[in-house]
């Protein structure tokens, strides 16, 4: 019982990252219509930038977040202005091309300014608690409430906001929007910042817990993809029961199943999920 | 109007990369070694030597290390005036590739470092790569430096195959032997799933039920895709187990050490040889956090002749902690030269082989940052094996034979 209950916690800590990083995935999805390829190498630049802060100018943790989140935003909307608005109009396989040419020169533009090396992310919460026979860190927690915060305040803005709305119309239907006066170029953008923001914060969270590498946008990417098409593609509450439902396989199929096998259980359910609904679980409808 | 944004965009691109960059102090210094053009009285030539291992990818940090060492030891050599073999002096040029660490790739790196450049010798990192060159290395003679522990590159019976760490296996009996008398007998096995940290779970298990001990649980990690490792430890964990076997690279090996503690493992650890027990240091902050670990010495706690300058050196040179890949490849480098010498040949590999020995007897002192008394049949060099144990947050050294 002990063992579920610890496992139950490390799958909604993972689950949350998931789900951010899918977040961002899921919005900027409904912009290009294709999977941001290069979202991992924001990630991956958020938990850089936080470092950086932290470590070069001795900024205090949630600070360094903040700046991360608007540097990372910032980037997602050069991205958006340089690369994808001028190839609204083409194909999507260059879309594609475009994201994947994005993460690999973000990749070694890493590597090229931090080094290859693994680095260490300092976190203020490094306490460990442990309660009937639980553990927790409180970096651990606070990746738990942070990752709801941020989801509430998503569905808030996205849900009771003018704004919010239009992102949304948007997303469902990018001429329809124009034609009824809202400025897509501008909801674009701040879709990307969004998405940039989200990456950032995930990439933050987790950074203490685990490294600081160029090659860490890979370690959520590949599972964020998995989760969107599990929630259904563009979905936004998709994305965030996606990223718990991907944690909690991870980790319970690894202690009542097999650790070795616990991807293959992710994917089988994977596959279940899309046999029965083709589209993902929250599917939204009619867009182009 | 619509290009003076795109442009203004670009700008604001450009500064922040710019601005970023200067944050971060760049430390890519890529010279390679020796490319000085100097005329002077004799005869001068340059002898190319290859390097094909991973530049990028995830594991470039160990391919940037190794290549470190051998770089510093020709950049030394050529700044002493290189080496005089038959009157004619010679320079050394550091030829490196990328191979990604696929063997594909080490396999036409290589080709095209004999057809451009003609290198005797070729440093590869990783078993696959050097498998991958013994396909061809006997016919089209050159010599592979082999870095890789792993004892199936040196048990081919390949003529030209030089190994250059000290193989695997042979931590194997000392580390069960400590880990077992101090903490207990049940293992919990949590190796990194590589080829190489299957390899060494595949003789570390037997051994340890072979000296009575019982293995509770086994599983892997794979570094590429696990964001936390609080999930696989609870499991391992879950079994009581008095000694944990973990490796992999160091930082994130650490981390998972850190990650046992945090959930209450009292017991010790046995680190894959990959791993340094002072890098692994940095990233838990104390050596408390690794008592009772038995892995290899740190280079930096080594007492060997030659080590502390090293240690110096490449501090002052690379801004970075030296390490066994960089100075295994530094002595190596000295090796390879001194057999030049002593066979009189700069690209007759199999004359280089056959001088081997003479190279490590002529080793001058102070460059002797390991202990290497011989190098095996099978073409290994014999490099004393030291192993270091942290008892009382402090890492103490043990010599086995």
């Amino acid at each position: 019982m002990e063992i579920f209950a610890q496992q139950i916690f490390n799958g909604l800590t993972v689950g949350s990252v998931y789900s951010l990083v899918a977040l961002g995935l899921t919005l900027v999805y409904g912009i290009l219509h294709i999977p941001n390829f290069a979202h991992g190498a924001l990630y991956m630049m958020g938990g850089y930038i936080t470092l950086t802060m932290m470590t070069k100018f001795g900024l205090y943790y949630w600070i360094a977040i903040m700046i991360s989140m608007v540097i990372v935003g910032l980037m997602g909307v050069l991205m958006e202005r340089l690369i994808f608005y001028p190839l609204r109009d083409a194909p999507p396989i260059q879309d594609k091309i475009a994201a994947i040419g994005i993460l690999l020169f973000l990749e070694a533009f890493a590597q090229f300014v931090w080094g290859a090396d693994y680095q260490t992310m300092p976190t203020p919460y490094g306490q460990v608690v442990s309660v009937m026979g639980l553990t927790f860190t409180m970096q651990r927690l606070l990746i738990i409430i942070s990752t709801v915060v941020v989801m509430i305040l998503l569905f808030l803005f996205l849900k009771k906001t003018f704004i919010g709305s239009a992102i949304i119309a948007m997303s469902q239907n990018r001429e329809g929007a124009h034609l009824v006066g809202i400025n897509t170029n501008k909801m674009a953008m701040l879709t990307f910042m969004i998405s940039g923001a989200l990456a950032a914060i995930a990439a933050s969270l987790s950074s203490p817990i685990n490294l600081v590498f160029p090659g860490m946008g890979h370690l959520v990417i590949l599972k964020a993809f998995v989760i969107i098409i599990i929630g259904g593609m563009g979905s936004i509450p998709g994305a965030i029961i996606g990223g718990y439902i991907l944690g909690f396989a991870e980790s319970l199929g690894a202690t009542y199943i097999s650790n070795d096998y616990k991807d293959i259980f992710a994917f089988i359910l994977l596959v279940l999920i899309l046999t029965f609904k083709p589209t993902g679980l929250f599917a939204k409808g009619g867009h182009s | 109007m619509k290009k003076l944004k795109r442009l203004f965009a670009a700008g604001l691109l450009l500064i922040m990369m710019v601005s970023l960059a200067a944050c971060a102090g760049s430390q890519t210094s890529q010279s390679t070694g020796g490319q000085k053009e100097s005329s002077s009285k004799s005869e001068e030539g340059t002898v190319n030597i290859g390097f094909s291992g991973p530049l990028s990818g995830p594991a470039a940090l160990y391919g940037e290390r190794t290549l470190n060492g051998i770089k510093m030891a020709a950049e030394e050599i050529n700044n002493n005036g290189g080496f005089e073999i038959n009157g004619k002096t010679y320079k050394l040029n550091i030829v490196p590739l990328d191979d990604k660490y696929l063997p594909n790739e080490t396999a036409s790196n290589a080709k095209r470092l004999l057809q451009e450049y003609k290198t005797p010798i070729i440093f590869t990192l990783h078993s696959g790569g050097v498998m991958a060159l013994q396909v061809f290395n006997e016919t089209e003679k050159f010599l592979i430096g082999a870095y890789t522990s792993e004892p199936d590159v040196t048990d081919a019976g390949n003529s030209l195959t030089i190994g250059i760490p000290p193989r695997y296996d042979g931590y194997v009996e000392p580390f069960t032997d400590y880990a077992m008398k101090r903490f207990g007998k049940k293992l919990a096995a949590l190796p990194p799933s590589t080829q190489y940290g299957k390899d060494w779970a595949k003789t570390l298990l037997p051994q340890w039920e072979k000296k009575g001990g019982k293995v509770v649980y086994h599983s892997s990690i794979d570094f590429s895709k696990e964001t936390d490792f609080f999930t696989i430890v609870t499991n391992a964990l879950k079994e009581k187990p008095d000694v944990l076997f973990i490796g992999g690279a160091s930082e994130p090996t650490a981390k998972v050490a850190k990650q046992a503690r945090e959930l209450g493992f009292k017991g010790g650890f046995i680190i894959m040889d990959q791993a340094k027990l002072d890098f692994m240091e940095k990233i838990t902050g104390s050596y408390d956090v690794l008592e009772g670990s038995v892995g290899v010495l740190p280079l930096v706690k080594s007492n060997d002749p030659g080590a502390p300058a090293f240690a110096e050196n490449y501090r002052a040179k690379f801004k970075d902690e030296p390490s066994s890949e960089s100075g295994l490849n530094y002595i190596a480098t000295y090796i390879f030269v001194e057999a030049m010498k002593a066979a009189k040949t700069v690209d007759d590999a199999e004359a280089i082989r056959k001088h081997m020995q003479d190279g490590l007897d002529n080793l001058p002192k102070d460059k002797r940052v390991y202990e290497i008394p011989s190098i095996g049949d099978d073409g290994r060099l014999e490099v004393k094996r030291k192993i270091a144990v942290v008892e009382d947050g402090q890492i103490v050294l043990k010599v086995v034979d």
